[in-house]
């Protein structure tokens, strides 16, 4: 059973490549903990933008008629990955985990896969 | 040309007494000085009030805001016995939720993230600006005990954010407090515009009487959110705000003093004059 706070250590540590991590409530574009980042890079910016783009996706799907439910979203830049996770959670909170790579360095579908496991260990 | 005196300086607004909604810093003064001296005890502000410890809010409470009971108990995650008994037997070293997870009823990160929620949502509407002077009351007694404790200026930079944000979506504080009326919008919505499905949740619940803090607990959902689906609502013309029932005469403190300098009456003839043009 991990808090937020160790659940976001543990993303840094164990994934190959991970430069930063976010939880994020996107209903309302906060930070609910950040880990990494660095001057030039706010998490707490990202957080906030990020939740336009969950928006607009879900948006989409309905529109569409879609029933399924989003998993994660990937965007690679040229030198990043940003990977979205967002966390099912019993309290009706709609929250997604953030996660930015360093390209070269990282395993996408490692990633992917660890960050399936740090969802299931926060309990949200 | 000849030279001049120094023009006489021009009025500014005081800022102090007309809070700028996308401003930084600031929100309160008082809550600034009860950080730096790391003060444990309750702040009362006219919407709502912030328990600190040791200069650190651990739990905030607003009337506009559902609480942490609230959010637990509205979608199942917790029976409202379970809560009740927590409560019960808490005291200042075990607190209520310390209790609901060691008991194993509530995980961790649920308990957290519901909490920050509540904390957040609270603490936005306790900070929002008021006309009466806050009480600080020194020492504890808050029975829910630390759960994660944010710093003063944490709660700070994300009640700015969040008026900023609010803002943006629609100028309109009084979609905050104010019951809510169905409107029907000009034109059909835009797809880009269409209330999704948490907001035609939201607009179910619209009947001239509910305001939005009443939506979100009916709902079982955090203030904010329901605040920003309220503004977006109101954006896309299907919501506005009831106005207050009758419009008060303006008070008397806003007529200005007449004005005899000179220089002042010129430049105000002369914006007259540019306005007229």
């Amino acid at each position: 059973m991990a808090n937020t706070e160790t659940a976001l250590k543990e993303a840094l540590a164990s994934i190959e490549g991970a430069t930063g991590a976010a939880l994020v409530d996107y209903t309302s574009g906060m930070a609910l903990g950040t880990i990494g980042g660095s001057k030039t890079f706010d998490l707490n910016v990202a957080a906030a933008g990020n939740t336009d783009v969950i928006r607009a996706k879900i948006r989409t799907m309905e529109h569409l008629g879609l029933k399924a439910e989003i998993e994660d979203i990937l965007i690679t830049l040229t030198d990043q990955y940003h990977l979205i996770r967002l966390l099912t959670g019993r309290g009706g909170n709609g929250l997604f985990l953030y996660l930015v790579l360093d390209a070269k360095r990282a395993n996408l579908a490692m990633a992917r896969h660890q960050l399936k496991r740090i969802e299931e260990s926060l309990e949200v | 040309m000849t030279h001049a005196v120094p023009p006489p300086r021009l009025p500014v607004r005081d800022r102090a007494a007309v809070p700028d909604p996308a401003g930084g810093g600031g929100v309160s003064p008082m809550l600034t000085r009860l950080a730096a001296e790391r003060a444990t005890g309750v702040l009362e502000r006219e919407h709502g009030t912030l328990h600190l410890a040791d200069g650190q809010v651990v739990h905030a409470e607003s009337p506009f805001a559902p609480g942490l009971a609230d959010l637990l108990l509205a979608h199942g995650t917790l029976a409202a016995d379970a809560w009740r008994q927590a409560v019960e037997r808490a005291d200042e070293e075990h607190g209520a939720g310390r209790l609901l997870v060691e008991a194993g009823l509530v995980a961790r990160g649920a308990l957290e993230i519901c909490h920050l929620g509540a904390l957040y949502d609270a603490g936005y509407f306790a900070l929002a600006p008021s006309s009466t002077p806050g009480r600080f009351h020194y020492g504890s007694g808050q029975l829910l005990g630390a759960v994660r404790p944010v710093t003063v200026a944490e709660l700070e930079r994300e009640t700015l954010r969040r008026r900023a944000l609010l803002h943006r979506l629609w100028p309109q504080p009084l979609a905050d407090t104010a019951p809510l009326l169905r409107t029907t919008p000009r034109q059909a919505p835009v797809p880009a515009t269409a209330p999704d499905a948490r907001q035609r949740a939201v607009l179910a619940l619209v009947d001239g009487v509910r305001t939005a803090p009443d939506i979100a607990r009916a709902l079982g959902r955090r203030a904010f959110p329901t605040l920003a689906d309220v503004r977006r609502l109101a954006a896309a013309g299907l919501v506005a705000a009831k106005p207050p029932p009758s419009a008060p005469d303006p008070p008397p403190g806003i007529t200005l003093p007449p004005v005899t300098d000179p220089d002042i009456t010129l430049l105000k003839r002369l914006r007259d004059a540019l306005e007229a043009l």
